[in-house]
C-alpha cells in the first residue's frame, strides 16, 4: 500500500503543553460570574421509603435552593439511551421518589459557596422506611420479577449433540463490579448564555445524547440547548450515560444562574454507574482433537436499581461470543436483574470483559483436559479473515487473531516458557505462563443508527478545520483526526483544528464517543471530509488558474503544477483566497458517512505471574499484548491505549471491586479500600501490532480504545491456574482466595 | 490567622482559615488550579504539592500548618517561559493523556530527582506509587522520569 506520511507516527499531541503545565482549564478549574455550586444528596441505604425535611438546609447563609423529588419534573428518563431511537424502558427522575440503592439521587443543594453547600448537604433530613432490598444475584434470581431483561442468542443447536461421545468441560465463574476511576469525578456546568439559552458544559462522550435527556426532562426544544463537551479528565465508560447533567441543567435553568454540580469520590463510586457483576456457566463441547463442537452459555447480570443498560449488557456480552471462535452451535442464555445496587452503564469493554474472563479460562480447562497447548487448541478453533457471524451480526472482516497468537507466541517464546516456567518454582513461589484472547466491535453497524458528519474547510491563512462530533475522552482522538485529515489533504496536522463536540458547532453524530466506532466510523468520515476538500481545492485551483486538474500535485499543504517553463507553486491559503475573490466561494466540504461494515478486532495477551504461597499474592512478571489494529494510527498513542488497558483488565483480575454488605452498603467508597494498581504492581506491558491494512476504516484502522482491557485479566487467570494448578474463573483472584484455594489443596 | 509562606518562589502573606485544607488555599486564594482533586483522603495523589523539598497531598495538609514553609505547585515549575525537563519529558513520551493526575504525577517525580537526581526504575516507581493514573498503565510515565534523568529529552 501507498505510504503513509502523518497516520502511523509518533507525532505529539497538542492539548499535552498545557496539560504539562497545569493550564488546561477542566470543568472544576472554570468560575463564571455569579455561579452557584451544587451538590446531590445521596441515599444512604439500598430500599426505602422517604420523606425529606430541608428546612434546616435551606436556613444555611448562603443556600439558594435545597430541591427534591417534589420539585423536579415529573419526567422519567433512561441515561443510557442516547437517542429516542434507543427506547429502553424509562425509569428515572432527576431526583428520585424513593430510595432505591445506596447513592441514589434524593436532593439537590445548590448554594453561593461549596462550604454552605456541604453544611447544608449534612442538613438535609432524611427519613428512611426501609425494605428488603435485594442484594447481589443470588438474592435476585429468588424472585422473577427481578428480571429486566433476558434473551437467548443462538446458531446450530447446541442440544442435538451427542454430548455423551464428547469431551464436555463446564466452568462457572463470575466478574465483579467495577469503579471506571477517571481520576476527575463526575461534574457538570450550566449557565443561560446571552440570549437565553442552556448551555451545559460536560466531559460526557455523547453530547447529542446529554441533549435529549435534558431537553426531554425540561420540556426544551433542542435548539435551545447547547451541549458542550468539556475537557475531559477521563471517562472509561463513566461519563458515558448521563449522570450529573440533568439535575445541573435543571438548577440553571430554574435559578437563571451558572451551577457547577460536583462529586466526590465516594459519590463517584456509589452514585453514577458501574462495570455489571455477571455470574455465569459456560459448558464447550469438543471432539478429541480439540474442534470445539459446541458451546451453551448462561449468563446473568446485576444491573442494579434501575434499567439503564439491563438489555445492552446482555446483547454486547453474548453478541462476542459468536466473533472469535468458528462453533457451529452456540446458545447463549443472558438475563439482566434489577437489584439494589448502583445502576449498572457503559464501561471500557462493554460486555467482553465479563464475556472472555470465564470463557477463555473454560477454554484452558479445555486444552488441560486434552494435554493440549492452549494456544494449539485455540488456533484450532479461531476465526479466519471473511467469516460470517454465525448469529447474524456484521461479517468479521479482515479478522486476524491467528496472526496474533502466532506472533504473540514467537515473542513471548510461550512453548519454551510452558514447558520450563516451574523450573523456577520455589517452596514459596509459584511460576505461571498463560494466555487469553479477545474480541470486540468498530461501532454501531448492524445494531444500532450509526452515521456521522463532518464538515471541513479550508481557510485563507492555509490553516483548516473540521467540525465533527468527536469527544476527546484523554486518549488522544483529536490527534488522531488531525492526523488522519492530514494525510488526506496532505498538509501540516499541526495546522489542522478537530473542533471537539459541540451541539451548536458539530453536524449530528448518532452516538457519541463510544462502542469503540471513533477511529473506524468518525476517523473514515474525516478521511473522506478531507479527500473531498482536497477535490475541490484542485478543482478550485484549476478554475483559478487554467491547470488541467489531473497534473495538480498535493504536497505538504501546497499545490504544484508541471508549468511551461518551470513548477508552479500555489499554497492552499493562495487558493483559497483567490478563489472566493474570482468565484465567490469558500472552500469546504461536507459528508454524511454511514460505514458499510463492522469488522471484530482481536487481540492475544500472554502473561506470566509469580505467585506467593505464603501470602496469596500474584505479580505480573511479564505482559504482552498483541493486537489486530488493521494500521495504526500513532504508536504512541496505541501503546499508551494498550498500557492503560492492561492496568484496568489486570485490576478486574486481581484487585478492584466495589464490595456490597448484605444491606447494600458500599464498603469500598475511596480509593483506600478500592484498589486500583499503583505503579509498583504495574508490570512493563509490551505492546505488538499486527497491521494488514484491510479495512473500510481509515488507512485500513480498526478499533482499539476498548478491546485492549480485555485479554490481560483471563491471560493473567489461566497463568495463575497454570501456576498453581486452581481453576479459578470468578474475578477478582484476591491473596484471600489464594490462600484458602491453598489450604483446601493441602487438606485434599 | 494570617499565613505568610513561599509559594512557587514568591513570599506571600494572607488572611487565612488555619483549618482550610491547602488544596483548598491553593485552589480559591491562590488561583492555582493546576492543583487536582480526585479523592480527598490522599490516596490518589492528583493534589501532590512540593512542599518544602517533600510532595505531599495537599488534601490531607491544613493551611495552617504550612507557616514560614515553602510550596511548589506545577505553575511553579517552569522557569522564564521554560519548561522544566520532567514537562518536556512528559510531553514527548506520551506520559499524557486525560492529564487529571499530570501535575501532580510531575511534582512527585520532581520531588525524588531533588533528593535523588539518578533514581533507579524501582525508585522511580516508588516515588510515584501514591499517584493513581486510569489511562496510561504508568510505562510511559516511567519512561519520561527515565529520559529525563539521561537528559534524552529534545
Amino acid at each position: 500500500m501507498k505510504e503513509l506520511k502523518y497516520v502511523g507516527k509518533r507525532l505529539i499531541r497538542e492539548d499535552v503543553y498545557d496539560k504539562a503545565r497545569g493550564k488546561t482549564q477542566y470543568t472544576c478549574d472554570r468560575k463564571l460570574e455569579g455561579m452557584l455550586y451544587a451538590k446531590l444528596v445521596l441515599s444512604e441505604k439500598a430500599l426505602a421509603e422517604i420523606s425529606i425535611n430541608t428546612d434546616k438546609a435551606e436556613q444555611v447563609p448562603g443556600i439558594c435552593a435545597v430541591y427534591t423529588h417534589k420539585d423536579v419534573p415529573k419526567t422519567k428518563y433512561n441515561p443510557h439511551n442516547w437517542t429516542p431511537g434507543v427506547g429502553a424502558p424509562e425509569d428515572m427522575y432527576i431526583l428520585s421518589e424513593k430510595a432505591r440503592y445506596v447513592g441514589d439521587h434524593l436532593a439537590l443543594v445548590v448554594g453561593e459557596t461549596k462550604e454552605a453547600v456541604e453544611e447544608a448537604a449534612s442538613l438535609v433530613e432524611i427519613v428512611y422506611r426501609e425494605e428488603t432490598p435485594v442484594i447481589g444475584l443470588k438474592a435476585a434470581r429468588e424472585n422473577k420479577e427481578n428480571i429486566a431483561f433476558e434473551k437467548e442468542s443462538r446458531c446450530g443447536d447446541f442440544g442435538s449433540l451427542p454430548l455423551e461421545n464428547l469431551i464436555v468441560e463446564e466452568t462457572a465463574g463470575s466478574t465483579q463490579a467495577i469503579h471506571h476511576a477517571p481520576i476527575e469525578p463526575h461534574i457538570a456546568l450550566s449557565a443561560i448564555d446571552e440570549t437565553g439559552n442552556l448551555v451545559v458544559w460536560t466531559p460526557c462522550q455523547t453530547v447529542f445524547m446529554v441533549r435529549y435527556h435534558i431537553c426531554s426532562l425540561l420540556d426544551v426544544p433542542y435548539t435551545k440547548v447547547r451541549v458542550v463537551k468539556a475537557v475531559m479528565g477521563g471517562s472509561f465508560g463513566g461519563k458515558g450515560l448521563s449522570v450529573v447533567e440533568p439535575a445541573c441543567a435543571f438548577a440553571s435553568w430554574t435559578l437563571k444562574r451558572p451551577v457547577m454540580l460536583y462529586m466526590d469520590r465516594p459519590a463517584d463510586i456509589t452514585a453514577t454507574r458501574r462495570r455489571n457483576p455477571s455470574e455465569m456457566t459456560v459448558k464447550t463441547a469438543v471432539d478429541k482433537d480439540g474442534k470445539i463442537l459446541g458451546r451453551f452459555i448462561a449468563c446473568d447480570f446485576d444491573g442494579g436499581a434501575y434499567y439503564t443498560n439491563a438489555s445492552a449488557i446482555a446483547m454486547a456480552f453474548s453478541k462476542k461470543l459468536f466473533r472469535l471462535y468458528r462453533i457451529e452451535n452456540q446458545t447463549i442464555e443472558a438475563r439482566t436483574f434489577y437489584t439494589n445496587t448502583t445502576p449498572g452503564g457503559s464501561c471500557r469493554g462493554y460486555g467482553s470483559p465479563q464475556a472472555h474472563a470465564v470463557t477463555e479460562v473454560n477454554l484452558d480447562q479445555i486444552a488441560d483436559r486434552l494435554g493440549m497447548d492452549p494456544c494449539e487448541l485455540r488456533l484450532k478453533n479461531v476465526v479466519l479473515p471473511g467469516d460470517d457471524d454465525p448469529a447474524g451480526g456484521t461479517n468479521l472482516g479482515d479478522a486476524r487473531i491467528r496472526e496474533c497468537i502466532l506472533k504473540g507466541m514467537e515473542e513471548f517464546h510461550w512453548k519454551e516458557k510452558r514447558a520450563h516456567i516451574r523450573e523456577k518454582n520455589t517452596d514459596r513461589y509459584a511460576y505461571g505462563v498463560g494466555m487469553a484472547c479477545a474480541t470486540h466491535g468498530n461501532g454501531y453497524k448492524g445494531g444500532y443508527p450509526e452515521l456521522t458528519n463532518v464538515y471541513a474547510q479550508l481557510h485563507p491563512d492555509g490553516s483548516a478545520e473540521f467540525r465533527i462530533a468527536v469527544h476527546d475522552q484523554g486518549c488522544g482522538t483529536v490527534m488522531t483526526m488531525q492526523q488522519i485529515g492530514a494525510e488526506a489533504l496532505h498538509m501540516d496536522p499541526y495546522k489542522i483544528k478537530v473542533y471537539e463536540a459541540d451541539t451548536f458547532l458539530s453536524p449530528y453524530d448518532s452516538a457519541g464517543t463510544q462502542a469503540s466506532r471513533v477511529t473506524y466510523v468518525c476517523g473514515r468520515a474525516v478521511q473522506e471530509a478531507g479527500e473531498a476538500l482536497l477535490e475541490k481545492i484542485k478543482n478550485a485551483a484549476a478554475a483559478v488558474y487554467g491547470w488541467e486538474k489531473n497534473r495538480i500535485e498535493a504536497e505538504d499543504g501546497m499545490l504544484k503544477y508541471p508549468g511551461t517553463d518551470r513548477e508552479e507553486c500555489r499554497t492552499y491559503g493562495e487558493v483559497s483566497k483567490e478563489y472566493e475573490k474570482k468565484f465567490s466561494r469558500y472552500l469546504h466540504a461536507d459528508i454524511e458517512y454511514e460505514p458499510d461494515s463492522n469488522p471484530g478486532v482481536y487481540c492475544a495477551a500472554f502473561a506470566e505471574v509469580k505467585v506467593d504461597k505464603y501470602t496469596g499474592q500474584t505479580e505480573v512478571l511479564d505482559l504482552l499484548a498483541v493486537h489486530d489494529v488493521g494500521q495504526c494510527m500513532n504508536y504512541t498513542l496505541s501503546e499508551g491505549q494498550i498500557e492503560g488497558g492492561a492496568q484496568m483488565s489486570l485490576g478486574q483480575a486481581l484487585f478492584e471491586e466495589i464490595g456490597y454488605d448484605g444491606k447494600g452498603n458500599v464498603k469500598s467508597r475511596n480509593f483506600s479500600k478500592y484498589h486500583m494498581i499503583n505503579a509498583p504492581d504495574m508490570p512493563k506491558v509490551r505492546s505488538l501490532f499486527i497491521e494488514e491494512h484491510n479495512t473500510d476504516g481509515p488507512y485500513g484502522a480498526k478499533s482499539l480504545g476498548e478491546v485492549v482491557a480485555v485479554a490481560p485479566g483471563p491471560a493473567v487467570a489461566n497463568a495463575v491456574n497454570f501456576a498453581i494448578g486452581s481453576r479459578f474463573a470468578s474475578y477478582p483472584i484476591t491473596p484471600e482466595k489464594v490462600v484458602l484455594w491453598l489450604e483446601n489443596k493441602e487438606k485434599e | 490567622m494570617l499565613l505568610s509562606c513561599t509559594v512557587n518562589g514568591e513570599k506571600i502573606e494572607k488572611e487565612i482559615d488555619p483549618a482550610k485544607r491547602l488544596l483548598d488555599f491553593l485552589r480559591d486564594d491562590m488561583g492555582l488550579t493546576g492543583v487536582k482533586e480526585g479523592c480527598s483522603e490522599g490516596e490518589c495523589g492528583a493534589c501532590t504539592v512540593i512542599l518544602d523539598n517533600q510532595a505531599v497531598t495537599s488534601c490531607t495538609v491544613y493551611a495552617g500548618q504550612v507557616m514560614d514553609r515553602e510550596i511548589l505547585t506545577i505553575e511553579g515549575l517552569e522557569k522564564n517561559g521554560e519548561l522544566d525537563i520532567l514537562q518536556k519529558a512528559f510531553i514527548e513520551n506520551g506520559a499524557i493523556q486525560c492529564g487529571f493526575c499530570t501535575p501532580g504525577m510531575i511534582l512527585s517525580c520532581r520531588a525524588l530527582l531533588m533528593e535523588k537526581p539518578n533514581p533507579t526504575r524501582e525508585e522511580i516507581k516508588r516515588a510515584i506509587e501514591g499517584n493513581l493514573c486510569r489511562c496510561t498503565g504508568y510505562e510511559k510515565i516511567i519512561k519520561a522520569v527515565e529520559c529525563a534523568v539521561k537528559g534524552e529529552v529534545q
